[in-house]
């Protein structure tokens, strides 16, 4: 239980140090710490809409979300979520869900890990060399620009076609109820470089599409696979809040491309230690699980 | 140990006086669990069971040669399981050799006074299903596997148990305080299933079973961990909903405590 408490807290303060949800790496320590795959996945997907509501709040306030916006990513994301979530329950029947789980965060951190960690070595090197980085021209196009159904998103001044944001929405939705996690670090950068949405609307815009796909994803998980621990998500849920805010203390103090270049490899190691657990062979090849508990 | 003795004395003095308003047979078993429900709590971290009893003899007893052997069965709840067997598939390690088991007990412990080879012929302890041995643990479903493969199975799956501390073998745990006043303690662990079990004590001489007493022992949740574990899987739906409104009011709560200003 404290241990529990414990992880929460630490990677409450991850979250808060980096500015990220932290799914992708509470999910990995709950397993890590012998917690089954399946309890923690959907687990922290309810501890995912704790940590977000606080946020949502917040730029709710600040009138710095694109509700329009979020309600399209947000519908895509539910179905994506649907989704996932069937196919958590056919995967755990077939007794492959933790194969999956692992293969997926293995890719999915490998490559978001390698691409930061280049990316935050460039800039480190940048500054040393004191050379001046040009910023991204904003209001330049590319091909998403050219897709057809636009629609018009006043709040955040952007005209584009829905198809992208309903593939965006969804397949965050999709990753997020199998993996167990909010899928911000994925959906800032694409809702950003794809969609070319203003800085200032897309973290609290991600957000509210986060906390509803989550919502959504915590009562098909507790529908479908019974596999929600609330006595579990509220131990993370109060360990995550009070660590967020020393890490966000802590977060201040530091420059943002050696915060990035830690959590490159904090991403990199997760993965790594994933990747470990399927080529290593096992100490023990068998694995007990209890189906169901018959009636006598 | 002092605190056991004394206890073990009052219970001396309860089961004679129980034995002794019984009326005359030859070897009679009695036997008593020390509580007939174990309570989970929140911070429940196991329990002990003392099972105890008496072998009633009295003047009409033939006197036999030889020493009575006590053996003492806790069951759980009988569910259904797969292993599973990891192989190397492509440098990876994945679940692909699976059998599932119907109608094993989601808890076992054997108690004895003596090792349950001294205690009786394998044949008759197979037929009391006694013993991790001699448990009915049988794949379902015909799978054209060999002997060994399916031996290979049921170590595996007994040996996780046993690591789980959900099965148990104890010899020798049954202690006699007089030739014919007898008890155990078993524990019970934190992980432990709920559901009713089953106590057998059996009464053994020279490997012949001469009598066999059954109680039943009740395992529940109770209080919060009750009420979310019925509700999750009695109410999936309104369970997943208080999740969202708990994750939801977390939230807001801690949006207005580290509010900045």
């Amino acid at each position: 239980m404290f241990m529990i408490f414990g992880m929460g807290g630490t990677v409450g303060f991850l979250s808060g140090l980096f500015g990220i949800g932290g799914g992708f790496l509470l999910t990995p320590l709950l397993i890590f710490s012998g917690i089954p795959p399946a309890v923690s996945v959907a687990t922290v997907t309810t501890q995912i809409v704790a940590s977000s509501a606080s946020g949502v709040l917040a730029y709710w306030r600040q009138n710095a979300i694109d509700f329009k916006l979020a309600f399209c990513l947000l519908c895509a994301g539910v179905v994506g979520s649907a989704l996932g979530v069937w196919l958590f329950g056919v995967l755990k029947s077939l007794g492959q869900l933790d194969l999956v789980i692992s293969l997926s965060y293995v890719t999915f951190l490998g490559t978001i890990g390698a691409l930061m960690l280049g990316e935050s070595v460039k800039a480190i090197s940048r500054r040393k060399s004191g050379a001046v980085t040009s910023a991204r021209r904003p209001g330049q196009h590319n091909w998403v620009h050219g897709l057809p159904f636009k629609v018009r998103f006043r709040r955040s001044k952007l005209y584009v076609s829905i198809i992208p944001i309903i593939g965006i929405g969804s397949s965050i939705g999709f990753l997020g109820s199998v993996l167990g996690i909010g899928g911000g670090f994925m959906m800032v950068p694409a809702l950003i470089y794809l969609l070319r949405v203003p800085t200032s609307i897309v973290i609290g815009t991600s957000l509210l599409q986060i906390l509803v796909t989550m919502a959504a994803a915590t009562i098909l998980h507790a529908i479908n696979t019974q596999t929600v621990d609330i006595v579990l998500a509220l131990t993370l849920m109060i360990g995550g809040v009070i660590g967020a805010q020393f890490g966000a203390q802590v977060g201040q103090g530091m420059r943002g491309e050696h915060l990035r270049l830690l959590l490159a490899l904090l991403v990199l190691g997760v993965g790594l230690r994933f990747a470990y657990n399927l080529v290593v062979e096992p100490e023990d090849k068998y694995s007990v699980v209890v189906e169901e508990v018959q009636k006598p | 140990m002092m605190a056991a003795r004394s206890l073990f004395v009052t219970l001396a003095a309860l089961v004679l006086a129980l034995v002794s308003s019984l009326p005359a047979f030859a070897e009679r078993l009695v036997s008593a669990i020390s509580a007939e429900e174990v309570k989970i709590s929140s911070n429940f971290t196991g329990a002990d069971i003392l099972v105890f009893g008496e072998i009633g003899r009295d003047a009409a007893t033939v006197p036999r040669p030889g020493k009575y052997d006590i053996v003492v069965t806790v069951e759980g709840p009988p569910e259904q399981v797969t292993t599973w067997r990891k192989e190397r598939v492509f440098g990876l390690w994945i679940n692909v050799n699976s059998k599932t088991y119907a109608n094993v007990p989601s808890f076992y412990a054997a108690h004895s006074s003596s090792p349950l080879e001294e205690v009786s012929p394998d044949n008759i302890l197979k037929q009391e299903r006694t013993g991790l041995d001699n448990l009915p643990i049988a794949p379902v479903g015909i799978r054209f596997t060999n002997k060994e493969e399916r031996e290979a199975f049921r170590e595996a799956f007994l040996r996780e148990r046993v690591e789980d501390g959900l099965y148990a073998e104890r010899f020798d745990a049954v202690e006699f305080l007089s030739p014919t006043l007898f008890a155990t303690n078993v524990p019970l662990p934190a992980n432990i299933p709920t559901g009713t079990f089953t106590v057998t004590t059996f009464l053994y001489k020279d490997g012949v079973k001469l009598s066999e007493v059954e109680q039943t022992l009740s395992v529940a949740k109770t209080g919060f961990e009750q009420l979310t574990y019925s509700l999750a899987y009695e109410q999936p739906a309104l369970y997943g909903i208080m999740a969202v409104i708990l994750a939801l009011f977390t939230g807001w709560m801690a949006g207005i405590i580290f509010r900045k200003n």
